[in-house]
């Protein structure tokens, strides 16, 4: 061990290295490098923490786990492990999440450093705060495919994780997935939201029935069609799809005929949608096509199933065996627990093949390309693939920060990206020029924290403001609001305390424009100020999106009700608003350039047409930016990913101050669908599945987009 | 048909093998993960650089790897070799590192060669796909290099000293795919409406062959004209001649003596540097450090399993870690 053996490191270092304590957040791909790097050099206190457990898709990089180690919890088999490789090394393990309550900062506060290997943005927040919180310097780190990241962040010192705004998740409308799904992904979606419908809990926000009060077909809703009424949530009234599947049996005819046929003829009925689009085809169940539409490359393969095209039969075949063996699952659960149901895992066969056949039988219907069940399982899973090399490059590097924390030399931590291909400087490792600084605006880092959030106070109840935007925008764990200068309590952490609240419209409570709340979670030892701007909701739900936040008020006035999707126009090159059927248009582009125009725009699911490209190039340009500042941060495994944008550096702009304008927040957050629980957004949970700038393979073929 | 000839053997991927490199193939695909199973790979050096390119690449699934080593585990080595069990000091390396080695991934054939080098025939490499060499002097990488050329064998180099590593790959003439997405302008104008008309974008990825030709390491090793940010390539001279004249690499008890400084002052006068590499000559550069080798071993691996899949543009030809900078650079050197 390198520390046990004088004249390896200096002595400074090794001093530090043997008296020093670490915590490493995460035990996965990155984690597990990271782990062998520390115990190899000669730390000899450690403490790892993570709540997974091993699968076998871990193991061609997850290097510590062997495939009698699957099923058992990461934390304890990558210290068994470890101790193997240097038995004198003490390593304290949980299995556990980061998030609850055991670790708070005086947890964190024992340590020198902690180095996070997350693979979700919800942990990573959560480590952010409690290191800003105790004051205790943290490494981050990701991997996304070839590439990754490694950043310090210390209060005062750097941005903070939360300094920089991350893309959000794509998310798609309702009526595009309801009734005029256009392309793989919309009928993938849909065919989750099925499976959720039929086994899993029920979502109001997840309908797949075709939805009447779709603007576009207003006028036509289903007029001479089916004589059924719709609700004022566009859903055509009966009892629930559960109901009505479990009362036929879950007859797989019958299912498909509702779904495929009945359901297809009510939406052709629906003349407007039609005008412009090719109509869908209705499917009979007894006189499917087993031919395999276009036929081509990806049909070969007759090795491996996932790999193979089925044909429209075949998806008939394998609906009706995933929904006997779902239903006979889900009729197992409920006899022990009435209130049980199933929950969508990709790695479940019976599941996964349930959205594979139901998604190519739709897309079948729409004339939309069809997938392979492998391809299907990367856009369902949201899975960012991962491998080992990226993985051991980027843990070298956190651990090489790691010794120059341990020197008090913070200022040599600066942010490391690793690219797939070299930059036109050929580097392949790329540092940036200094540790980047904070944002004055931050909404976590700030010394007084404050956002303005615009809603509509006469629709938004207490409920929705603390899951929607508290904790699953905000990030936080348990929090407490008061309205500033009155002292209503409006949100307790304290369970029961105001859950008569909790229906109740803001507006009842008092909350209007202007309104000051003040937001704490204790655990983070975090305060925040919400401004409230009274923004009347959307008429349609999803049309636009709930709410908005953003750091700087002016930020929410002028763009938002009309030029806003014209120009991606803020300092920094982020767009704050999106159509959602429009160009998405994010900062993760690397923008074609010399020697990297293969790659950047290989990894785009969405590539923004060239003239938008080169607009931002030059804004780009003109804040000093090179094409190596932007890089994607991972979620090592299977989850959704980050993405950087390197903030603008104080050199740049010490001589006009005002001109940097600090975006934190004005994403657009279409709807409720994306904003589930609050929990960790693991890649099961979130249905939606697209992070701009996602490395998933989507199969090379042709993606479409509209420009503005 | 997709199946894969390579060898004469056609290697088609068992429902096992799809499960494990499940995620690798969605990266990669599945014509690569092919390649890979196909490929045999000559390890020359287990230490803990060595330790971390057979991690990589076994994890990445190829048919064999051998590890040809006739030196002995030292204490030193335990800075960095995760393969190999402390208890084992004193014996074989490559045996030693077996075990761990082949637990990594049951599927990958790993075999153990004890005999120097040296003492292998021409001949012997033929047997491989890829050859990569570590801790060898300047001598046998230059003989080592010339063989794998006349058989048409991939030759890596690549090692580290403390803090400072590199690596290097001569790969003959060497075919390999790329794929080139492009955007293209779509002008649809639905239902004869042209003021409704979109302009759509579209991606198109195409699979292009090229072809690279590289030059063998002892072209590299005398190079005046160095890009920007080339220093760390004279460190890289400084220590193979090192290695050369003392047959190791500088060691701990010699941190406080001249004998590095020495062969770094030749450098520095022949090529006139004044101070510019004193700061990298002060680096820890004795005995391997993990997280070095982590990364210098993880570039190396990720070097020789785009080889083996024959895609994407492998690096031509020199990478150097900065310890200093922590810049990671290619260099392409020797180029006629
Ligand atoms: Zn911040």
């Amino acid at each position: 061990m390198a520390a046990s053996i004088s004249g390896v490191l200096d002595t400074d270092l090794q001093n530090a290295v043997l008296r020093s304590k670490v915590l490493v957040v995460g035990a996965g791909g990155i984690g597990c490098e990271v782990l062998k790097n520390l115990v190899m050099t000669g730390f000899t206190d450690i403490e790892i923490i993570d709540l997974d457990t091993i699968d076998v898709s871990n193991l061609n990089r997850q290097f510590l786990f062997h495939k009698q180690h699957v099923g058992k919890s990461k934390a304890a088999v990558a210290r068994e492990t470890a101790l193997k490789f240097n038995p004198d090394v003490k390593i304290t393990h949980y299995h556990d999440s980061i998030t609850t309550s055991d670790y708070g900062v005086s947890f964190f506060k024992k340590f020198n450093l902690v180095m996070n290997a997350l693979d979700n943005r919800a942990a990573r927040n959560h480590v952010n705060r409690m290191c800003l919180a105790s004051d205790i310097p943290l490494i981050e780190s990701g991997t996304a495919g070839y590439e990754g990241q490694v950043e310090l962040i210390k209060k005062g010192l750097s941005q903070c994780y939360e300094c920089t705004t991350k893309a959000p998740q794509k998310t798609y409308p309702g009526c595009t997935i309801r009734n005029t799904p256009s392309e793989p992904i919309h009928c993938i979606v849909w065919a989750k939201h099925l499976f959720n419908q039929l086994f899993g809990e029920e979502d109001p926000d997840q309908d797949v029935s075709p939805d009447t009060a779709d603007p576009e077909a207003a006028d036509t809703a289903g007029e001479g069609a089916l004589q059924t009424e719709s609700n004022d949530k566009g859903n055509v009234d009966r009892v629930s799809t559960r109901t009505w599947a479990q009362s036929s049996g879950y007859d797989a005819e019958k299912l498909f005929m509702k779904l495929f046929h009945d359901d297809i003829m009510y939406l052709l009925s629906m003349d407007n949608l039609w005008k412009k689009r090719r109509p869908p085809v209705p499917l009979i169940w007894t006189d499917l096509p087993d031919g395999v539409a276009g036929c081509s490359k990806d049909t070969v393969e007759p090795g491996l199933r996932d790999q193979r095209q089925w044909s429209i039969a075949e998806c008939g075949s394998v609906f009706a065996q995933s929904i006997k063996s779902l239903s006979k699952e889900l009729a197992e659960r409920q006899k022990k627990c009435p209130s049980d149901h199933l929950i969508w895992d990709k790695d479940d066969q019976s599941a996964m093949d349930f959205v594979a056949a139901c998604a190519n039988i739709r897309a079948y219907i729409f004339g939309i390309a069809q997938k392979n069940r492998f391809d299907i399982k990367s856009m369902a899973g949201n899975i960012i693939p991962a491998i080992a090399t990226t993985n051991a490059i980027i843990a070298g590097i956190v651990v090489l920060h790691a010794f120059r924390i341990l020197l008090d030399n913070l200022k040599a931590c600066r942010s490391v990206y690793l690219r797939s291909k070299p930059n036109h400087k050929n580097l392949l490792l790329v540092p940036e020029k200094s540790v980047n600084p904070p944002n004055p605006l931050c909404y976590v880092c700030a010394p007084t924290p404050q956002v303005t959030l615009a809603l509509d106070t006469t629709k938004m109840t207490v409920k929705e403001l603390e899951e929607t935007v508290l904790k699953t925008r905000l990030n936080m764990i348990a929090p407490d609001v008061m309205i500033d200068g009155k002292g209503i309590v409006v949100i307790s952490s304290e369970e029961g305390e105001t859950e008569a609240n909790n229906g109740r419209i803001l507006e009842q409570l008092g909350i209007r424009d202007g309104t000051i709340l003040k937001a704490d979670d204790f655990l983070q030892n975090y305060s925040l100020t919400i401004t409230i701007v009274q923004r009347e909701a959307p008429a349609v739900k999803g049309q636009t999106p709930d709410f908005l936040i953003a750091a700087d008020p002016e930020d929410l006035k002028p763009k938002e009700e009309d030029d806003g999707s014209k120009e991606p126009s803020t300092s920094n090159g982020k767009v704050e608003k999106f159509d959602q059927d429009a160009v998405v248009l994010v900062e993760t582009e690397v923008t074609p350039q010399s020697s990297d125009a293969d790659v950047s725009k290989k990894r785009k699911t969405v590539t923004p047409p060239p003239d938008v490209v080169n607009k931002k190039q030059r804004t780009e340009n003109s804040n000093g930016y090179e094409d190596d500042d932007i890089c994607i941060i991972e979620d090592s495994d299977s989850d959704m990913q980050c993405i950087y944008q390197k903030s603008v550096s104080p050199t740049k702009h010490t001589n006009k101050p005002s001109e940097t304008k600090y975006e934190t927040e004005a994403q657009v957050i279409p709807n409720k669908c994306m904003l589930q629980k609050h929990k960790p957004l693991l890649d099961e949970e979130c249905l939606i599945v697209y992070d701009e700038g996602d490395e998933t393979p989507i199969p090379p073929t042709v993606k479409q987009q509209r420009a503005e | 048909m997709m199946t894969e000839e390579m060898d004469g053997n056609i290697i088609e991927l068992t429902d096992a093998e799809a499960e494990l490199y499940d995620r690798q193939i969605r990266l990669w695909g599945l014509e690569s993960q092919k390649r890979l199973r196909a490929a045999k790979i000559l390890l020359i050096g287990l230490n803990g650089f060595g330790a971390e390119v057979a991690k990589n690449i076994i994890l990445a699934g190829v048919k064999s790897i051998t590890f040809l080593d006739n030196r002995e585990l030292s204490q030193l080595d335990l800075c960095a070799q995760f393969l190999a069990p402390k208890n084992a000091i004193g014996k074989n390396r490559a045996e030693a590192s077996l075990e761990r080695a082949q637990t990594l991934n049951p599927m990958v054939e790993v075999a153990v060669d004890t005999e120097s080098v040296d003492d292998k025939p021409d001949k012997f490499f033929e047997n491989f796909d890829v050859v990569c060499a570590s801790e060898c002097s300047l001598t046998q990488l230059k003989r080592i290099n010339r063989a794998c050329r006349k058989n048409g064998v991939k030759f890596f180099a690549g090692d580290v000293w403390g803090t400072f590593g590199y690596t290097f790959a001569d790969l003959g003439k060497h075919d390999f795919v790329e794929d080139v997405v492009q955007s293209k302008k779509i002008q649809s104008s639905e239902a004869g409406e042209p003021a409704l008309a979109k302009v759509k974008f579209e991606t198109i990825t195409t699979t292009v062959k090229k072809s690279i030709t590289f030059v063998p390491f002892e072209t590299i090793l005398d190079t005046c004209d160095l890009p920007r940010d080339g220093e760390p390539y004279y460190l890289l001279k400084i220590l193979l001649n090192y290695r050369e004249k003392h047959g190791h690499d500088p060691l701990p008890s010699e941190r406080d003596t001249d004998s590095l400084k020495k062969e770094a002052a030749v450098i520095i006068d022949k090529y006139k540097l004044g101070d510019k590499i004193d700061h990298l000559i002060c680096e820890n550069l004795y005995a391997q450090i993990s997280p070095v080798c982590a990364i210098v071993g993880g570039v190396m691996a990720q070097e020789i399993i785009k080889t083996v899949s024959q895609k994407q543009s492998p690096h031509n030809n020199l990478f150097l870690f900065n310890p200093d900078t922590m810049c990671g650079k290619i260099l392409c050197l020797g180029q006629k």
